[in-house]
């Protein structure tokens, strides 16, 4: 489904992520892995470091701490937050929306709006979209888009596949109207029949928690996992991401009138180097417009890795110019969506790392 | 499909020097998940083919792997 969106920028991004940083080199011993299989992994998926949050740290924190930044540095007022829009598969609890419980921790008024959306890895993009549509009320002066989620969580830390490929981070990003039109182009696509790929089997309510659900089960050697993981069919999610994202990507390019001169950089959501060096290869997009370096510095965060990729990679061209990008995020769901976009001038738009307290 | 080829690459991936045609795949050390994605992305790029897990799964030598490969390339 494409649409088109008008009168609408993205103002501010702050990424936050945790101090506590491992370096695979330090924690592959525990995965039971031989030296030889540890190089293996380390050269197939460019695997260096990750972010992993401490247990007490959930996604609403990292997001709320980057929230107090922008207020603190007077980048955003409390008075011009119209809504809190949560993106996350890591809540705080089933109810209240974590949106909610971070309304009251800001201390906003009653004119507020809180929703929260469950959503990975096209979260952010998908967000973007809730928070334009959001912003036809004209009362409404700024949307704040907290994207969150500690997928470490869900998942054993013994799993060598999962583990070393994930990462935690929040990120805050103010969307707000602008005088110029700068239309923005998005395509939004779901498949439902293949939610399969990336599920958490048990722990809601179609297969409560029980003393069955959180036992560890070995899948493949080394690889534990119970049925509240993430479970990831790794050669379904290769195949629908090969086979889906390219033609959307095509199709976007189209409906913008763009082409792949025309767009100064790709800015995909990054499951891992190997599978986006393939993506951008199939779609002939030369590596220099396509950063596939979160994965290495941070680990697969979700719906936080592209606006960790335009703070990491863009952030200094940003600072006062604008720029052209195609972003695309794919992933649960199955989920995906491609939007191209001017983005920027962006005077804030960095990575911090989480403080407690 | 030039097999001899195709064994090279195969070989590269599960990081032995050689494989033959009846070599059985899970024999390899490398033989995992992750070797299998590799394939899957050989078999995309070099071979422009999609296969999926459980029929890399349902191959037990290189032979027969390097046989669905060749059936699917149009």
């Amino acid at each position: 489904m494409k649409s088109i969106f008008k009168h609408k920028k993205i103002s501010a991004i702050v990424s936050v992520v945790p101090k506590e940083e491992y370096r695979f080199d330090d924690e592959y011993p525990a995965f039971k892995l031989s030296p030889e299989k540890a190089k293996r992994f380390k050269k197939m998926m460019s695997l260096d470091r990750h972010r992993i949050a401490p247990p007490e740290v959930c996604s609403s924190d990292l997001c709320l701490y980057g929230l107090q930044q922008l207020l603190k540095d007077g980048t955003l007022k409390k008075e011009e937050i119209g809504a809190l829009v949560f993106v996350s598969q890591t809540p705080d609890y089933f109810m209240p929306p974590t949106s909610n419980v971070i309304h009251g921790k800001i201390g906003l008024g009653p004119d507020v709006i809180c929703l929260d959306i469950n959503q990975g890895c096209a979260g952010f993009l998908l967000g973007l979209v809730q928070a334009f549509l959001l912003l036809e009320i004209s009362a409404l002066p700024k949307v704040v888009l907290l994207n969150g989620d500690t997928c470490s969580k869900q998942m054993d830390k013994c799993n060598r596949i999962s583990y070393p490929l994930t990462g935690d981070a929040g990120s805050v990003a103010v969307i707000e109207r602008c005088e110029d039109e700068n239309p923005i182009y998005v395509d939004i696509k779901n498949d439902g029949s293949r939610y399969k790929a990336i599920l958490v089997p048990a722990g809601a309510y179609r297969t409560p928690a029980s003393p069955e659900t959180i036992k560890l089960n070995e899948v493949e050697e080394g690889v534990m996992q119970s049925e509240q993981h993430i479970h990831m069919d790794g050669a379904a999610i290769f195949n629908f991401t090969m086979d889906s994202v390219p033609p959307q990507v095509d199709e976007t390019l189209a409906f913008s009138g763009d082409t792949r001169d025309s767009i100064d950089w790709f800015l995909f959501h990054q499951p891992n180097p190997f599978i986006l060096t393939q993506m951008a290869e199939k779609m002939k997009i030369p590596a220099e417009k396509l950063p596939n370096n979160i994965v290495s510095l941070y680990g697969n965060c979700s719906s936080v890795t592209i606006p960790l990729n335009i703070a990491q990679n863009c952030a200094e061209p940003l600072k006062d110019k604008s720029l052209r990008v195609c972003f695309s995020g794919f992933g649960v769901g199955l989920t995906w969506l491609t939007m191209v976009m001017n983005l920027g001038p962006l005077p804030v738009c960095k990575i911090v790392d989480y403080q407690a307290g | 499909m030039d097999k001899p080829k195709f064994y090279e690459q195969l070989a590269k991936i599960l990081d032995v020097g050689e494989v033959k045609p009846d070599s059985v795949l899970r024999d390899f050390e490398a033989w995992d998940s992750l070797a299998a994605l590799s394939i899957l992305a050989m078999a995309d790029s070099k071979y422009g083919v999609t296969i999926k897990a459980e029929e890399i799964r349902s191959v037990v030598t290189a032979d027969q792997l390097a046989s669905l490969v060749e059936s699917r390339q149009k």
